[in-house]
């Protein structure tokens, strides 16, 4: 059981509102990852759900029942911390069984659920050193161990693989993917990594500055971001965004550039200034033609990706991934061009112009 | 660094160790002397250390006395610890208005010198009939050292990482058990040395003391004033005295040296 429903939630410190009204129904048995930049009030907003943060107005509702003036103690939530935030007095099986001592459960049955915790995280040769004594990746395994033996009604995790190299990164990022799909159990996992946020997410939520910008799967972030700030912080590298008004015969006219057939956008939908966006990733290049032609300033070669950093006079800097290119290089002249049906329109508000015809742009 | 070096700067740290430690080694040859030893000229160097009539009168007329310093520096200790240490676990950990007001306020009346309270408190210990007891003595030495306690206990409860106590809460403690289980053992070292400086104060005090207690409830530092008379000093026994009065904060400091050095340290760095 891990129903988890905000309702109008807002937090303030004095005069700083930090969260801004925000409405989110988590259901029992969801992977949702809280994504944004700094600052945006994602750890803020996972703390007042576990009961550390204080709420200034509206509900937090755990499985029904109205918690919001709960204590956290009293929630049924477990919580990994980006520090691991473990007992360093202690050992790593009292660390592991604490909340269940605090609980009262009898002692054999403590040692029946550390051993079992133990064992799925590869800790049972472990139990008895200190914290200190352990690998940060490790000391992030204990703090997961200490959180499923409480069987909560949810895990909230901070950040939690922040602090590990890149390569232990990957490693419990599919631990903990895979540790989902045995718990089936509700879990909160607030990241500024869009990669942990893509591949573990059932459904992200998208933050800014304290209010939620999208509240949808990987793929439909992807493929139908509402706004261009979504567009934008969603996919590495980042979209290219163009200035475009309406052109003759229902086109888009790019500013400084060619006009473009309308990806199923009516002229009645269009607004006298918007912006196209396209993935760097959906251009198409050539050699000897497209829409734009721009010369390569930087190569990022990757073996399995080339990253070009394009200038094209008169419109600016636009990024293209090639996959698997070698034959492109920096200080070289390219060509680019833009299918309609890859391209993203927002209007002057800078919200997506949804495609009158299809149901989906591609 | 050259040998002569190492063999200069050993000179002049034992030339300084001995300037420091030259009174209270001739304090301590002068408890096994007689007073006429001790006027001696020339000088009785080395006494006779199987003399130990200087303590055996002490201790025959004062053992009392010493006990009422016993008593009273343990139970001072604890009672301020007892209070100190949960008022700074609140201080920092709860969040509430007028937070930093209060912490400055309890250090404020740190500022006050203990004597200028010292008639208020006769009066209100005469009022009381508390005059001359152990408990007057605990209540105010516990209740000087309070704010030093709380100011210091804080910055040890402060270095303990915010999110160490958010675990323990999500984990299902209460504040008391957080507190309890997590937060002292955490703040051990720095505990230690909060209790060692109270000790130290209390064991030594002498003005209060000898404002509030007449006979019962006096304590040894009184004792060891009160060898020195108008007409006559009683060095031998001034000296027995002290040695007898430094032993217990030597001792005390000893056992806790470890976790005073690691106190008087952590969080010197960030770690």
């Amino acid at each position: 059981m891990g129903e988890i429903v905000l309702k109008d939630l807002r937090k303030s410190f004095g005069e700083v509102s930090i969260i801004k009204n925000i409405n989110i129904h988590i259901e029992d048995g969801e992977f949702v990852v809280f994504v944004g930049p700094s600052g945006c009030g994602k750890s803020t907003l996972l703390r007042m759900i576990s009961g550390l943060e204080s709420v200034t107005s509206g509900q937090v509702i755990i499985d029904g029942a109205d918690a919001t003036h709960t204590k956290p103690s009293a929630r049924g939530l477990a919580m990994v911390f980006q520090s691991y935030a473990l007992f360093p007095h202690i050992s790593v099986r009292d660390n592991i069984g604490f909340g269940l001592k605090i609980a009262g459960l009898p002692k054999e049955e403590i040692a029946a659920k550390v051993g079992a915790a133990s064992k799925i995280l590869g800790l049972d040769k472990l139990l008895d050193r200190k914290p200190r004594e352990l690998s940060g990746g490790q000391m992030q395994r204990v703090a997961i161990g200490r959180a499923i033996v409480r069987d909560p009604n949810a895990f909230l995790f901070d950040e939690p693989l922040s602090n590990l190299d890149a390569a232990l990164r990957v490693q419990m990022r599919i631990e903990l993917i895979r540790l989902h799909g045995d718990l089936k159990t509700t879990m909160i996992y607030v990241t500024h990594d869009q990669v942990e946020a893509m591949t573990m997410a059932d459904r992200i939520v998208v933050l800014q500055g304290g209010h939620v910008e999208q509240f949808a799967t990987p793929i439909e972030l992807y493929d139908r971001p509402v706004n261009k700030f979504v567009a934008g912080f969603i996919g590495s590298p980042k979209m290219n965004f163009l200035t475009a008004k309406p052109g003759a015969a229902g086109s888009i006219q790019i500013e400084g550039g060619p006009a473009i057939a309308s990806p199923g956008i009516r002229p009645d939908q269009m607004t006298p200034t918007m912006t196209v966006g396209i993935r760097p990733e959906h251009l198409a290049y050539s050699h000897a033609q497209g829409d734009l032609k721009g010369k390569i300033v930087v190569e990022e070669q990757l073996g399995s990706d080339a990253f070009l950093y394009v200038e094209v006079p008169g419109i600016g800097m636009l990024t293209v991934r090639a996959v698997g290119e070698r034959n492109y290089h920096g200080g070289e002249d390219i060509w680019l061009t833009l299918p309609p049906e890859r391209c993203h329109v927002f209007d002057d508000k800078d919200l997506r112009i949804d495609p009158a015809l299809h149901a989906r742009a591609a | 660094m050259t040998n002569q070096n190492v063999g200069f700067k050993l000179l002049a740290a034992a030339f300084i160790t001995f300037i420091f430690t030259a009174p209270i080694l001739w304090m301590v040859l002068s408890a096994f002397k007689t007073i006429n030893d001790i006027y001696a000229i020339p000088p009785v160097w080395i006494p006779d250390f199987t003399y130990l009539d200087n303590f055996k009168l002490l201790l025959s007329e004062n053992w009392e006395f010493l006990l009422n310093s016993v008593i009273v520096t343990l139970g001072a200790t604890a009672l301020c610890m007892i209070f100190a240490l949960p008022a700074a676990f609140g201080l920092v950990n709860f969040r509430f208005r007028g937070q930093e007001f209060l912490a400055d306020w309890i250090l404020s009346t740190r500022m006050m010198p203990p004597i200028a309270a010292a008639v208020p408190i006769f009066i209100v210990f005469n009022t009381l009939g508390m005059l001359d007891t152990l408990p007057a003595l605990i209540l105010v030495y516990a209740g000087f050292n309070l704010p030093f306690a709380v100011w210091v206990s804080m910055s040890f409860f402060r270095n303990i990482p915010k999110e160490v106590i958010e675990a323990a809460r999500v984990e299902g403690c209460t504040w008391f058990q957080t507190f309890r289980l997590v937060a002292l053992p955490l703040a051990k070292s720095g505990i230690a040395t909060v209790a060692t400086f109270v000790f130290i104060f209390a064991w030594n005090e002498l003005l209060l003391s000898l404002f509030l207690t007449s006979r019962e409830a006096k304590t040894f530092p009184v004792v060891i004033s009160s060898f020195s008379t108008v007409t006559k000093t009683y060095w031998e026994l001034i000296s027995a005295a002290t040695i007898i009065q430094i032993l217990p904060p030597v001792i005390f400091t000893l056992l806790m040296q470890r976790h005073i050095v690691s106190g008087l340290t952590m969080g010197a760095v960030k770690n």
